[in-house]
């Protein structure tokens, strides 16, 4: 690929996937950052069928400090100027990234981990046998792919598949819609005779629930918020949904059409916050809107992306009585895990 | 400063608009609401589009030939019919059969859009004007279309009425009823006195030549019939083999433009003639005399060929997609260049060959989707775009 192809990828874009390549992650934090939040848990690393975790949450407070570090630069003065890029932004204006995840981990709170470690645990309670690979997860690369770097990825899905079957994994249980659908639908076009077995957390779960009695703590409204990859990629709408109305006290509440297939992206997709921080941010608002119309007090979804992205609009909304959850803390809270 | 600095900056000015939001919020239930009620009216739609989709992805792969027998049916129906290669080739065309010093009354057309015909015309001292209200209203603002159906969906009425009274010397109030009363009057002897009557065309019949022509307000027919000359300009993706074809695209894009049937749907095939006088066929009875249809090419047999992007060509023009982007919704068609959204990107892309502008549109898409479940075509708009930046990154 020439220089001058390559100078087309959107600055924020082109940041995140050097870090992909280079660090394998997309934020480009260091080996092993990602992995702490399960170091309590005690998970195998070796096992048959794995928990694969992601950078969406792994990194999830990381993003949000970049993110909101980002947006307001690309609303002051030299965000006309973005262009230049992250990377870029960072050395001119120094700040130090580094420095931003560190006082993210000072902040000590961990909450980041928290959808995963509920995960985790929702899994384990519902006798689901699996290892976590940990420092050794790789990142599925999947936004090389988006960005159109297919050579990149094609390359980037080999190592992971490779790293997977060394470790003899031959089943994976996916958190993350964007990792889910990269591994299940898009590296066997590119991997043969890919071999697999890839599932999302929503249809483990909905399995494993159906002879239990679930209550959630108190009587409360939840509207859901289908992801772009969970819904309209992988198909999975009714399934967030069978849950959610399978848990008693929770009264299921859906937006005026924008639901199902039809759900509003909250402005996340495809490393469009990258680029456009601030129309991200817009999005972010609408999307927050119709899901607070429908008056409920809790909006569960099931992407790291969309959350922060959510939790974004209801801040600018000023609207501070309405949670923004991962389905796997909900049912976490309704099994008492 | 750089094409995306650029564009970055005249997307956020809109999303920072807040009548482009009111205007399109409004549209957008609007849209949603017309179209349920006529799908629900008529359900086989759904089944037909269907149908619709088998018979493009065939006649996409034969626009050349199909171009050619259209050609044909045109010359034996006593029309005329080009097929131009380029842009630069459908122009010259046209140059030559208009002139200089020509009134011209124009319907809307995205085809024309794409090769700057009015502007063209005007440059070659022709008196152009715009029929379709809103095109009309977009031309005297001296603005572009900022949606393929409803180029003025981002001009309120206030806007309207100061450009209208403007234009007419006399302060016009922001009444919709006398703002449309206005343009009627302001355009009502134009189509008699014009020399030339253009338009594009959303179906043709290539069997038979026939050029559909949909609209609501009746400038086609005035513009296309009161003239003596007819000028069609044509993609040559708008082609498919019959006219039993033609009337399902037709049907299908109506259904998916929010309309159960739109008022005027015209059938055109040749020039007018008559036989009433000892059964002697004459042309240029009561409609034009002459009837030219241009096939224009310009990038689209070369589309055809990527397996992915020549989705593009399925697009039916109904608009539909747009009402359902959530950038859209706030930016209009400024995300967009000669066609908006993700379409718009392949087409820089692959049409206009414009690397920068395609590359600006393709990192807009949010590859969210929601456009894929309105399109009566199933055109996969996610899919479009992660291939348009690949081929973008490759310098191709």
């Amino acid at each position: 690929m020439d220089k001058k192809s390559k100078g087309l990828i959107p600055p924020g874009l082109a940041y995140m996937a050097d870090n992909v390549i280079s660090k394998h992650n997309i934020l480009g934090a260091s080996k092993g950052a990602g992995a702490k939040w399960a170091k309590d848990l005690n998970l195998p690393k070796e096992a048959e069928t794995i928990f694969f975790a992601g950078c969406g949450y792994q990194y999830s407070g990381e993003l949000e400090s970049l993110m909101s570090l980002v947006r307001k630069m690309d609303k002051s003065a030299i965000g006309s100027e973005l262009p230049m890029g992250i990377a870029g932004l960072q050395k001119k204006l120094g700040i130090d990234l580094v420095g931003v995840y560190r006082k993210v981990s000072a902040k000590g709170g961990d909450s980041e981990g928290e959808p995963l470690k509920d995960a985790v645990k929702v899994l384990s309670k519902l006798g689901v046998k699996f290892g976590y690979l940990a420092d050794d997860e790789p990142c599925c690369g999947g936004l090389l792919h988006y960005i159109g770097l297919q050579d990149e990825f094609a390359q980037n899905a080999r190592q992971v598949y490779d790293q997977l079957k060394s470790h003899g994994v031959k089943r994976i249980i996916g958190i993350v819609p964007s990792c889910t659908y990269t591994l299940r639908n898009l590296m066997p076009k590119y991997i043969e005779k890919y071999d697999l077995e890839v599932k999302h957390f929503v249809e483990v779960a909905l399995e494993g629930i159906r002879s239990r009695e679930l209550r959630f703590p108190r009587e409360v409204k939840v509207t859901y918020h289908d992801p772009c990859q969970l819904g309209r990629y992988l198909g999975l709408i009714e399934q967030p949904r069978q849950i959610l109305k399978a848990i008693k006290g929770i009264e299921l509440v859906e937006p005026q059409w924008a639901s199902g297939e039809w759900a509003t992206c909250c402005g996340g997709g495809g490393g469009f916050e990258a680029v456009f921080p601030e129309l991200s941010e817009i999005l972010a608002v609408n999307r927050a809107k119709e899901l607070v119309d429908t008056g409920a007090q809790i909006i569960v979804t099931n992407c790291p992306g969309c959350i922060m992205q959510l939790k974004d609009g209801l801040k600018q909304l000023k609207i501070d009585n309405v949670e923004v959850l991962d389905l796997a803390q909900v049912v976490a809270m309704a099994m008492e895990v | 400063m750089s094409t995306f600095t650029d564009y970055k900056k005249e997307l956020m000015d809109a999303a920072h608009n807040e009548r482009i939001r009111i205007a399109l919020s409004r549209a957008i239930a609007s849209y949603r609401a017309n179209t349920n009620a006529a799908l629900k009216k008529f359900p086989h739609t759904i089944k037909m589009a269907e149908e619709v989709r088998a018979i493009k992805e065939k006649a996409i792969g034969e626009m050349e030939k199909l171009a050619q027998q259209a050609c044909e049916a045109i010359e034996s129906n006593k029309g005329k019919g080009y097929i131009a290669k380029t842009a630069e080739d459908a122009l010259n065309i046209i140059d030559k059969l208009v002139g200089t010093g020509k009134l011209i009354v124009k319907g809307k057309s995205m085809t024309g859009e794409e090769i700057e015909l009015r502007e063209h015309l005007e440059e070659h001292g022709n008196e152009v004007y715009e029929t379709d209200l809103g095109e009309f209203i977009i031309q005297k603002l001296g603005s572009r279309p900022m949606h393929i159906l409803s180029p003025a969906i981002h001009v309120p009425r206030e806007d309207v009425a100061q450009l209208f009274s403007k234009i007419t010397g006399q302060q016009l109030s922001t009444d919709i009823e006398t703002l449309v009363a206005t343009a009627r009057k302001l355009l009502r002897e134009k189509y008699f006195e014009a020399n030339i009557g253009m338009s594009g065309a959303n179906v043709v019949a290539a069997d038979t030549g026939t050029l559909f022509l949909i609209e609501n307000e009746g400038n086609i027919r005035l513009a296309t019939g009161a003239p003596p000359v007819h000028i069609a300009l044509v993609g040559m993706e708008k082609l498919v083999p019959t006219l039993g074809d033609a009337c399902k695209v037709a049907e299908v894009t109506w259904r998916y433009a929010n309309y159960t049937i739109p008022s005027y749907v015209s059938l055109v095939s040749g020039p007018s003639k008559t036989g009433d006088i000892e059964k002697v066929t004459t042309y240029g009875a009561h409609g034009p005399k002459e009837f030219h249809v241009i096939f224009m090419d310009a990038g689209r047999t070369e589309l055809a060929k990527h397996p992915i992007l020549r989705q593009a060509l399925y697009c039916l023009r109904c608009g539909g997609c747009l009402y359902e982007c959530p950038v859209f919704a706030v930016t209009a068609g400024h995300f967009g260049d000669k066609y908006f959204a993700a379409n718009g990107a392949v087409w820089a892309a692959m049409i206009s060959h414009d690397m920068e502008k395609a590359a600006s549109l393709a990192y807009t898409c949010l590859t969210c989707g929601r456009c894929k479940v309105r399109c009566p075509m199933k055109i996969d708009a996610p899919q479009m775009i992660v291939a348009a930046r690949e081929r973008i990154l490759q310098g191709k």
